[in-house]
């Protein structure tokens, strides 16, 4: 008999039947593997982080993050990565050391930045304010979210998976409001994969279709550029040195974002002397980081931690933030066309969120069924890499006001 | 000052600065185009427009492709002086 108690002491049933919770998450996990593997919702990080998620909440796997209370000794000390490691598991020593350190999101940025091209942009330089117009949805639900209760942190937080930049929102959060992890990464990724839902749904809301049909090129014919660009190749490389110094003067602590990402471009934008720091940047390096990111961020997602109302508001505020985002940017196109003899499609300032480049594939697509002449990529990339750079200064005020 | 008033400035704050940055991106922008028209401005497009001058039979699109890849391959060094068709 006492062989039989303590068989099923040694498996994990008996700590199922006490908390139905892990049934539920192991559930969510599913589903998040489900959309990840057979939707294809950002597949690259959705299938990590679900996994991650199921890992946790497998009983006595001891894989799930424990709180920073755990690790820490006194007010100033805490457990070295040795003793996380021996106390908490392998996942803890990962997390601690990856993720609460906020090594990985500036090195997927720097990624990033290795796989953006700035040519866009810098051919419609006045397009890069709708990028900024677009943030608004990060502070308008940082306001709602202390109203309904929210600390300052955790609202900044909720607020800026309303820059439609997973990265940016990762490291936000582990700044400010690490416990919100989880959900946080899941609503940002789960509604960057959304944007060719959310984008045309706002769009059909705000825009009418004479709007739509505002040909970006026929605009150029009409009123062509003043300048253009006689070595472009040039220019690029001496963009991104250039930009990292000023800004990292106005908004310093935006540096581990943006200086990392204008990194990864400057090494993309020199060429083929630095190919293999290009290629590293955007292949091994990223795909590694993106992996352990991912299954980290999981792992925080126990059930104690994941079930409860401030997961559900999260959910709900991502979305309104991401909304009000997109709406701010087509809001600043029609201001801007009120006053402009050259008029700009909205669909630019619909794609001042970050979400490069599927927001602007996204958007390209929609121009196209009003007019098929219109083709609005290249025009919509300029707002969509600016809104990167807007999110990542966004996240760097946040940052200083509220870390 | 309640969280809500705090809330209220920092908006202000972010979103004047998000708009400063991007004006500053902007303004970077235009200066260093600027500049590099001036001082750095590309001399393969002077070498492309002697090589489409000699090869009429090309059009100019394939011209700027051949350029540009001999470019690439020899790392800048190399340039196409004559192109004909075989």
């Amino acid at each position: 008999m006492s062989i039989i108690e303590k068989l099923y002491q040694m498996t994990a049933i008996q700590e199922i039947v006490n908390g139905p919770g892990t049934i539920l998450m192991l559930v969510i996990g599913a589903l998040l593997l489900y959309l990840g593997i057979k939707k294809k919702y950002e597949p690259l990080l959705l299938i990590p982080i679900a996994f991650g998620l199921i890992l946790a909440n497998l009983p006595g796997g001891g894989m799930a993050v424990v709180s920073a209370e755990n690790i820490q000794i006194d007010e100033h000390h805490y457990k070295n990565l040795f003793e996380i490691a021996h106390d908490h598991g392998i996942m803890n020593f990962l997390y601690y050391s990856l993720i609460k350190t906020g090594f990985l999101p500036p090195i997927i940025f720097m990624g990033v930045g290795a796989l953006t091209d700035f040519g866009p942009m810098l051919r419609n330089l006045r397009l890069a304010f709708f990028g900024a117009a677009a943030q608004i949805g990060i502070f308008s639900v940082l306001i709602t979210a202390i109203a309904i209760g929210f600390t300052p942190a955790e609202a900044a937080s909720l607020g800026i998976i309303g820059g439609a930049d997973g990265p940016t929102a990762i490291y936000t959060t582990i700044m400010l409001a690490p416990h919100l992890l989880g959900p946080i990464a899941i609503a940002a990724y789960s509604y960057m994969a959304l944007v060719p839902v959310i984008v045309p749904l706002v769009t059909r809301v705000l825009c009418s279709e004479k709007e739509l049909r505002i040909n970006m090129k026929e605009m150029d014919k009409l009123y062509p550029a003043k300048q253009k660009i006689k070595n472009l190749k040039s220019v690029k490389i001496a963009f991104p040195i250039v930009l990292g110094i000023v800004i990292s003067i106005f908004v310093p602590s935006s540096v581990p974002l943006l200086g990392m990402l204008l990194f990864g471009n400057l090494i993309k934008e020199v060429g083929v002397t630095v190919a293999r720091l290009s290629d590293a940047a955007t292949g091994s390096i990223m795909n590694t980081a993106t992996i352990f990111l991912g299954l980290t961020v999981g792992a925080t997602m126990s059930a104690e931690v994941f079930l409860n109302t401030q997961t559900i508001m999260i959910i709900v505020g991502g979305f309104i933030a991401f909304a009000i985002s997109i709406a701010g940017g087509i809001f600043a196109v029609k201001v801007y066309n009120l006053i402009a003899k050259k008029k700009i499609n909205p669909l630019i300032g619909a794609t001042g969120l970050s979400a490069v480049p599927m927001a602007s594939r996204v958007a390209n697509e929609i121009a196209l069924k009003y007019d098929s002449k219109n083709h609005v990529l290249q025009y919509c990339m300029a707002s969509n890499i600016s809104g990167v750079i807007g999110s990542a200064v966004a996240a760097g005020v946040l940052i200083s006001f509220l870390g | 000052m309640s969280d809500l008033g705090f809330a209220l400035q920092l908006m202000g704050i972010g979103m004047i600065t998000v708009f400063l940055i991007l004006s500053l991106v902007v303004l970077i922008g235009n200066l260093i185009i600027r500049f590099v028209n001036k001082y750095l401005p590309e001399e393969v497009s002077k070498k492309v427009q002697q090589v489409a001058s000699q090869a009429t039979d090309f059009n100019r699109k394939k011209v700027v492709a051949i350029v540009s890849a001999v470019k690439t391959v020899t790392e800048g060094k190399g340039h196409v002086t004559k192109i004909e068709k075989l």
